[in-house]
């Protein structure tokens, strides 16, 4: 079978993203940059214009003009044009659709009394997983495109796996406890409670196995590895899959404006999104969703979504096991099988990445989560994109503000540190850096003198290129696989939500939500 | 007395189709062909969801499991009523598609050259079942020939 589709699309959609590139490196596209504030992505505006616009004229010529034949290399690049497809809905997302939405949400802002941007978290992830279900559900994903469109499974595990350079020995080991702990204890729980309903309200033991992975451990995933398991009829994994994507899909939203109302923290968001959503797919999409800027949220949020994924094939083989039990007839389980077919792979990559980083070969000497210290003029003092030189050095203001509260710091050591900081503008040493944040973390000065210090703290903390490097992969890697995910979700499915497993999945999805937020933000601190 | 060669009936099993398919025996004649058109909705398609986190072979025996379940099923559902067509002596001819059920229909009705379509009533809301359903306005604009529905037994 050739998979090449004969499409002028790939090109169109490459002619595109390299005009667009080009314009933004020759300067053309500096009014809407203004406007949508956008300059911080011009960078990678023209990096990833040119990239995937070159890959995808290219591709689209030999589309256009080759006769494509049966084989590897026509399957691989069948999957370009969907790649490019999703690629560039992603552009249009972050650099138009979010800033242009922000800049709404502040306009709007006097008229509504509050920011629906920021209440409602329209940022590029949210977007772009709406985008991708508006597509498939709307206008359809086109033919050429749907190859493509599969890689965003690979996009999110690839994401996953470069999330290990992000993490430290204690960061890990203090998240992984947790996880297992929660995970534990909320997958577990709601597996057995889901069993037991399934018992009270005699249903059929295939519908209680399937309803229980999907609803317990971690979804649609959870559903499709338990179903043939438990031999489930079709209509079961019908209401499962339904009711999962139709929790999934309103956790992925109402998570993250709870926990903005309750002023959580990212650990803290984290571990409640890793933990309640039914769905993993959705643990991601609300983790960025939560903190767009930053990935430190969905570092909490994935160890736990590992967790559940190194859960799932023990509960699988746990289903497996109960159900041979209670069916006549049902196949024999063979244990090594199921462990050896259900274990996910990509974990070890993650592993793998993360015994790497540990080496220091993707940062400086002397760094701490890939971030290192330097006080020298060359790293404090910056030219923007005007040419214009900006210093982190501290203003005088600042510095009146630190000589007003100085008198509230204590300890000798803290005195010394701040009076060197106040004398020279900026922190001398890394010494002094974790001295200053101790006086941070004491809460000992007045919240203008704080803010002055964690300034002069991130003046002197720099993050190692290549680190940058792997936060920015990471966070494209998720928005490919998040938009990619977003075009898997019909409307179709989601409508095959009912029967017993509406029924069950939402008390035990509540129940597993509400108590999963109640044992976080009385369990879970922010510091990891 | 309208001469019926051809009568189409869409089944699939559920209350409302074994309504339809009871008239639709009733209303065959001695050399009536009865075409039995049995839809798998594309819905079917995207019951993979987002799945992100198996491996292809996790993926693989799960799409040939629900391959296989739904064809058992369908199975089951034609052995049913081949034995009350055979017991009835009628001539038929049974077709699985997949796609959209009021498109499906109307791509059977032409290709099997129906006189008339029987098909069931839509499922009352208070009944669950697959939330896959023939749009009759979609029939009623494209058919050229009647349509019957049979009521929803009560």
């Amino acid at each position: 079978m050739v998979y090449t589709q004969r499409t002028p699309w790939t090109l169109v959609m490459g002619i595109i993203m390299v005009a667009y590139a080009y314009m933004v490196k020759s300067g053309m596209m500096e009014p809407l940059i203004k406007f949508l504030n956008t300059g911080r992505h011009a960078g990678e505006m023209q990096t990833l214009g040119f990239t995937f616009g070159a890959l995808a004229i290219l591709v689209g010529l030999w589309q256009m003009l080759a006769a494509p034949k049966e084989g590897q290399t026509d399957y691989y690049l069948s999957t370009v044009a969907g790649l490019i497809f999703i690629m560039l809905i992603a552009f249009v997302v972050k650099w138009g659709l979010d800033p242009l939405m922000g800049n709404w949400g502040r306009a709007a802002q006097p008229a509504l009394g509050f920011n629906f941007a920021s209440v409602m978290n329209l940022n590029y992830v949210v977007m772009g997983i709406l985008a991708g279900i508006i597509i498939v559900n709307v206008f359809k994903v086109p033919g050429w495109a749907q190859n493509g469109v599969r890689l965003s499974r690979l996009g999110l595990k690839t994401g996953v796996i470069l999330l290990g350079t992000l993490y430290s020995f204690a960061e890990l080991a203090q998240l992984g406890k947790l996880s297992v702990v929660l995970i534990g204890i909320f997958v577990l729980g709601s597996v057995g409670l889901v069993l037991w309903i399934g018992a009270r309200r005699k249903l059929p033991n295939s519908m209680t196995g399937v309803m229980s992975a999907g609803i317990g451990v971690c979804g649609v995933s959870a559903s499709v590895a338990a179903a043939p398991v438990v031999q489930a009829k079709s209509i079961e994994i019908a209401y499962t899959i339904g009711t999962v994507l139709l929790f999934g899909v309103v956790c992925m939203f109402a998570f993250p404006i709870i926990g903005k109302a309750l002023g959580m923290g990212y650990v803290q968001f984290g571990a409640w999104a890793g933990t309640g959503i039914l769905n993993s797919a959705q643990v991601a999409g609300a983790a960025l969703a939560f903190q767009p800027g930053g990935i430190e949220t969905l570092k909490v949020a994935e160890i736990f979504n590992i967790t559940r994924v190194l859960f799932l094939p023990i509960i699988v083989l746990w289903l497996a096991l109960w159900y041979v039990k209670r069916e006549v007839g049902a196949h024999q389980v063979d244990v090594a099988h199921v462990i050896v077919s259900k274990f996910p792979v990509f974990v070890l990559g993650f592993i793998l990445m993360f015994l790497l980083s540990s080496t220091g070969i993707f940062a400086p000497a002397r760094h701490y989560q890939g971030s290192y210290f330097d006080n020298s003029d060359k790293a404090l003092i910056k030219k923007d994109r005007s040419g214009k030189e900006t210093s982190n050095y501290l203003k005088d203001a600042d510095v009146e503000t630190l000589k007003k509260d100085a008198d509230k710091v204590k300890r000798d050591d803290q005195k010394a540190a701040l009076q060197r900081l106040i004398e020279n503008k900026k922190v001398m040493t890394e010494d002094d850096d974790t001295t200053l944040r101790g006086i941070i973390n004491a809460k000992a000065m007045s919240k203008e003198g704080t803010a002055v210090l964690n300034k002069a703290h991130r003046a002197v903390r720099h993050t190692a290129a290549k680190i940058a490097m792997f936060r920015d992969l990471i966070a494209w890697f998720f928005t490919f696989g998040l938009v990619g995910l977003g075009m898997q979700i019909t409307v179709a499915s989601i409508k095959q939500a009912g029967g017993q497993p509406l029924v069950i999945g939402s008390i035990v999805g509540v129940i597993k939500a509400v108590g999963s937020l109640i044992v976080v933000l009385l369990m879970v601190s922010e510091t990891v | 007395m309208l001469k019926l060669k051809n009568i189409l009936l869409a089944s699939h099993g559920t209350i409302g189709a074994q309504a339809a398919e009871k008239i639709a025996l009733g209303l065959c004649q001695p050399d009536t062909v009865l075409h039995h058109l049995i839809v798998i909705p594309d819905l079917w398609g995207g019951m993979m969801g987002d799945d992100w986190l198996n491996n292809a072979s996790t993926r693989d025996t799960y799409g040939q499991y629900v391959e296989a379940q739904l064809g058992r099923e369908i199975d089951q559902h034609r052995a049913i009523l081949e034995q009350e067509i055979k017991a009835r002596g009628v001539t038929f001819q049974t077709k699985v598609v997949l796609g959209k059920p009021d498109q499906c229909l109307i791509d059977y009705a032409v290709e099997s050259k129906a006189d008339l379509i029987v098909i069931g009533s839509p499922r009352p809301s208070e009944i669950s079942g697959l939330r896959s359903r023939m749009v009759l306005e979609t029939l009623a604009q494209a058919l050229t020939v009647p349509l019957l529905i049979a009521p929803y037994p009560r």
